[in-house]
């Protein structure tokens, strides 16, 4: 009898302690997270946490053969690191240390999402994820630009000096120091390789390049008729303010622009060929510089604001580089060395996205219909076969085998998002799967002393092409529409081609100097927000996703400028945050003309609120509801009836559509139905979350894993992708920066987050309210040296050899 | 009543030593050998080793959630769907305790049979 006491009494004991060790099914081991001095609590850092040290991390470093000099990290009171090094190497390895002691997990996750690697952390929830990247060729991409990186000195030694810090931090880490969502998904952080920062380089590629609308504007070609198609989809807008101011000169292009090639050039498929895929709206961007004859200060101001995903940890972490030859201040990519947005001593830089389309797709026409080999100019090739083995979280891995052709992967086939049975495979030709090198860029534009600097710089940037604005102190402002691109002919990829013919393949590069730039232009601004990158005067042809309506808005803020206004950073300020919306100035009235007939009351009441609206896309604004939602219905509801019921991942531009509403007097039924439906939307928004315009779109800022515990929802802030202030549900400006160029330089900025990566930390989201508020920080901008006395500086770091 | 309190003081201290240099699950061993040596009743063993690591978890706890400000326990008790801090931290310590309690119980009957 009490033996069976005993056992049964063990038996519980024993059986709760496993329960409590081991994850099941979602649930994390509790045991292990619960536990006070290993678990979840370690992560609790005290809001007085003293970071100073001297030569506490660098004990264990001599074990291994690593040798530097001093280095100092002096942090100010948001926790940005302002190191200073007295060699590059040094400088590196500490900017990989800093970057994994803040966001270790962050990074881990970035590089697996871009290499197909999440199956093997959250189970196979993420498969079809991981096979979209395979075979989008992320990895043959990341492993192509190593080998370019490490060809070169200057950044081998950048990545290894980087991944050394990185992996001198992983390796001492014990359970209890594990960021906290390592505790609660139940993996362990591994070491840092080049490769991973490879493969970052590539996960941003893809985000600003990736997006394509190649293949519905195929089969959408063969459903309407030419002059319906050259209307709804041209390839340009007519009224554009281009990213290179009109009248800009260009240069007599080095190439001549190649023929459109006689002969069966495209390939043709119906939309059911495919799985519709969800329409991801165009990120955005926005960057100007004003001339100093425009502004108060004399000196040339620079804003940048790349709009991005907001997630926590934040996309991007603050830092300052000093070492000797360079000083440099800005937002560095968590897993990338150097820094990407910013400023240094002479000059200052901004990113938006360019746009341009470099990514393109093929027809391929197996052999017989089977998988190993394809038509090319009627001989058979072989494909190169790449085989994917993505490993999954308890269970077996899944074997994706991923045909290469001369073209590039074969993304889509009957065995992937072809349901129906895609009888042609679809081969991807991408600039990103090139070995690029634009960690050389940063490089050198983080050293730059001027504007020959800078463009020297930047002729390592090739994908993704970015926008790139400039500013100095000499007073020069500039942009370049940089990028590696090809010499192509008229629609070249603006189609699927027929990829059994080598008619159809990829001229040759543009060389790099001849991409669109000017430098100091007649008007004394320069801005793009994402709009097309040149008039039509520029020599060679190009396609892209282009958008106007950000632009129109900086364009005829920033031309504001008089004798009587010169600029100052406040307005630049205000500008950044301006939620006026030129879309609705644009379609508002027209879709008003159209309300005839009966109306109920609640439909009085807001036309009439909508014929007093000031057009402004703000926070409290009922007005800037009812019109978003009336504009997406009319959109969806006028182009379902004009393109004839099409798949929905395609439809003209919203500048296309303005130009309709103007001219098309046929929709009006549209008109009042889509009404009527907003204002059924409205009366149910206002009973439940509201119909404020921050509550109707609930801009939140979400933690990676999108636990709402981690994540800040329903945030007050106004705008919308439409409009300077892009704040969208889940994308919106992940940094915004203003640099005054004065001989001591002015420079702001605020990015929705904080610098730790930890949920346990106050500097996890610290900077979220006043990004929300338009406020700025003064960025804390060091001299170069060894020494420092600013009273900002709140904690120290000395490492000693 | 001596034994009582001398066995919840050991299985506190040995139990955060352990903690501190094993699994977590050590603090159920320790209570398992305390109890065993200090023979008490059933239910004085389960209350020692029940008492002494909610005492211990709940001095490590509150000191951590105090510097803390409750930014981390405000966040745990959302993810776990508990309505504030408090709770969270009273389902925590209860964990430990019990998981403490069991260990004590074992090693008491153990002895038992004995």
């Amino acid at each position: 009898m009490r033996a069976i006491r005993a056992i049964v009494v063990c038996l519980l004991t024993f059986s709760i302690i496993y329960f409590l060790d081991n994850s099941i099914g979602s649930l994390p081991p509790l045991g292990k997270l619960l536990d006070p001095m290993n678990g979840c609590w370690v992560n609790a850092e005290p809001v007085n946490k003293n970071f100073s040290f001297k030569d506490e991390i660098t004990s264990h470093f001599d074990e291994d053969s690593i040798t530097f000099n001093t280095i100092k990290v002096w942090y100010d009171d948001r926790m940005v690191p302002h190191v200073h090094t007295t060699n590059d190497h040094d400088l590196y390895f500490i900017q990989g240390f800093i970057h994994v002691y803040f966001r270790l997990w962050q990074m881990d996750m970035q590089t697996r999402a871009a290499a197909g690697r999440v199956s093997e952390v959250v189970g196979d929830k993420a498969l079809v994820f991981d096979r979209t990247q395979r075979r989008k060729g992320m990895v043959f991409a990341a492993e192509n630009s190593l080998r370019v990186m490490e060809a070169d000195p200057r950044t081998k030694k950048m990545l290894d000096a980087y991944t050394s810090g990185v992996n001198h931090y992983i390796a001492y880490l014990r359970y209890r120091d594990y960021p906290l969502e390592y505790k609660l998904m139940g993996f362990k952080p591994e070491p840092w390789t080049n490769l991973k920062t490879a493969l970052l380089m590539k996960y941003m590629a893809d985000d600003l390049t990736g997006y394509t609308e190649d293949i519905a504007l195929t089969y959408l070609r063969d459903m309407l008729t030419p002059e319906e198609f050259i209307t709804f989809f041209p390839p340009s807008d007519p009224n554009s303010n281009p990213v290179i101011p009109k009248g800009t000169v260009f240069e007599p292009a080095l190439q001549q622009m190649p023929t459109v090639p006689n002969g069966d050039i495209w390939a043709h498929f119906k939309p059911t060929d495919f799985e519709a895929e969800k329409k991801e709206d165009g990120k955005g961007s926005n960057n100007w510089a004003v001339s100093g004859n425009h502004t108060q200060s004399g000196a040339p101001i620079l804003c940048n604001d790349p709009h991005l995903g907001l997630n926590l940890p934040s996309l991007w972490f603050e830092i300052q580089l000093s070492a000797p030859g360079i000083n440099v201040y800005g937002v560095s990519l968590l897993g990338a060395p150097g820094v990407v947005i910013g400023f240094n001593e002479n000059i200052s830089w901004g990113l938006t996205n360019n746009y341009r389309d470099v990514k393109d797709f093929y027809a391929i026409k197996t052999v017989n219909g089977k998988n190993n080999s394809y038509w090319f100019d009627g001989k058979e090739i072989d494909f190169t076969k790449r085989i994917e083995e993505i490993r999954i979280k308890s269970k077996p891995p899944f074997i994706d085998t991923v045909n290469y052709t001369i073209h590039g992967p074969v993304m889509y086939d009957a065995h992937f998002k072809g349901p129906k049975g895609l009888s042609t495979p679809l081969a991807m030709c991408w600039m990103a799967h090139r070995g690029t090198n634009e960690l050389l860029s940063l490089y050198l534009v983080n050293r730059a002393k001027n504007y020959i600097d800078f463009t020297d710089g930047i002729q390592y940037f090739e994908c993704p092409a970015q926008n790139m604005i400039y500013a100095d102190k000499e007073g020069n402002i500039a942009i370049w529409g940089q990028g590696q691109f090809i010499n192509k002919w008229k629609d070249q990829g603006r189609f699927v081609m027929n990829g059994a013919t080598s008619a159809t393949l990829w001229g040759k590069d543009i060389r790099m100097d001849e991409n669109p730039h000017c430098l100091n232009p007649m008007q004394g601004y320069i801005a793009s927000a994402n709009q097309c990158v040149t008039d039509s005067t520029y020599p060679y042809w190009y396609n892209g996703y282009f958008k106007e309506y950000r632009s129109w808005r900086i364009n005829n803020v920033l031309r504001g400028a008089d004798s009587s206004h010169l600029f100052t950073v406040q307005d630049m300020f205000a500008l950044q945050n301006d939620e006026y919306s030129v879309l609705a100035q644009n379609s508002l009235p027209y879709m008003l003309n159209g309300l005839k007939g009966q109306m109920t009351e609640d439909e009085k009441k807001y036309a009439d609120l909508l014929k007093s609206w000031d057009y402004k896309l703000s926070a409290e604004s009922i007005a800037a509801s009812v019109y978003q939602i009336w504009w997406e219905l009319f959109y969806r509801d006028y182009w379902n009836q004009k393109l004839h019921n099409v798949p929905d991942n395609i439809k003209p531009t919203y500048e296309v559509t303005t130009r309709q509403l103007q001219n098309d007097t046929l929709s009006n039924d549209v008109k009042i139905k889509s009404f009527k439906e907003a204002v059924d939307s409205i009366v149910k928004l206002d009973k439940t979350v509201g119909s404020q315009w921050y509550q109707v779109k609930n801009t939140s800022i979400k933690h990676l894993t999108k636990l709402p515990a981690f994540s800040y929802p329903g945030l007050k802030i106004g705008g919308w992708g439409t409009v300077v202030n892009a704040v969208k549900s889940d994308h919106g400006p992940s940094w915004r920066m203003v640099v005054q160029m004065t001989k001591d330089i002015e420079a702001y900025g605020v990015y929705p987050g904080g610098q730790s990566g930890n949920p346990g930390s106050k500097y996890y989201g610290n900077s979220i309210q006043n990004w929300v508020e338009g406020k700025y920080y003064r960025l804390l901008f060091l001299p170069n040296s060894d020494k420092q006395n600013s009273d900002k500086i709140k904690y120290t770091w000395i490492l000693n050899p | 009543m001596m034994r009582f309190v001398l066995s919840t003081i050991m299985i506190a201290a040995l139990g955060a030593f352990a903690e501190h240099i094993f699994a977590w699950w050590s603090i159920a061993v320790v209570a398992f050998l305390m109890s065993f040596l200090f023979n008490l009743k059933p239910w004085l063993s389960f209350s020692s080793g029940f008492i002494a690591i909610a005492g211990f978890w709940l001095f490590v706890i509150i000191r951590a959630d105090t510097a803390n400000d409750h930014i981390l326990s405000q966040r745990m008790a959302m993810l776990i769907h508990l309505p504030n801090y408090t709770i969270f931290i009273l389902v925590n310590i209860l964990i430990g305790a019990l998981v403490g309690g069991l260990g004590a119980w074992s090693g008491c009957f153990v002895r038992r049979i004995i």
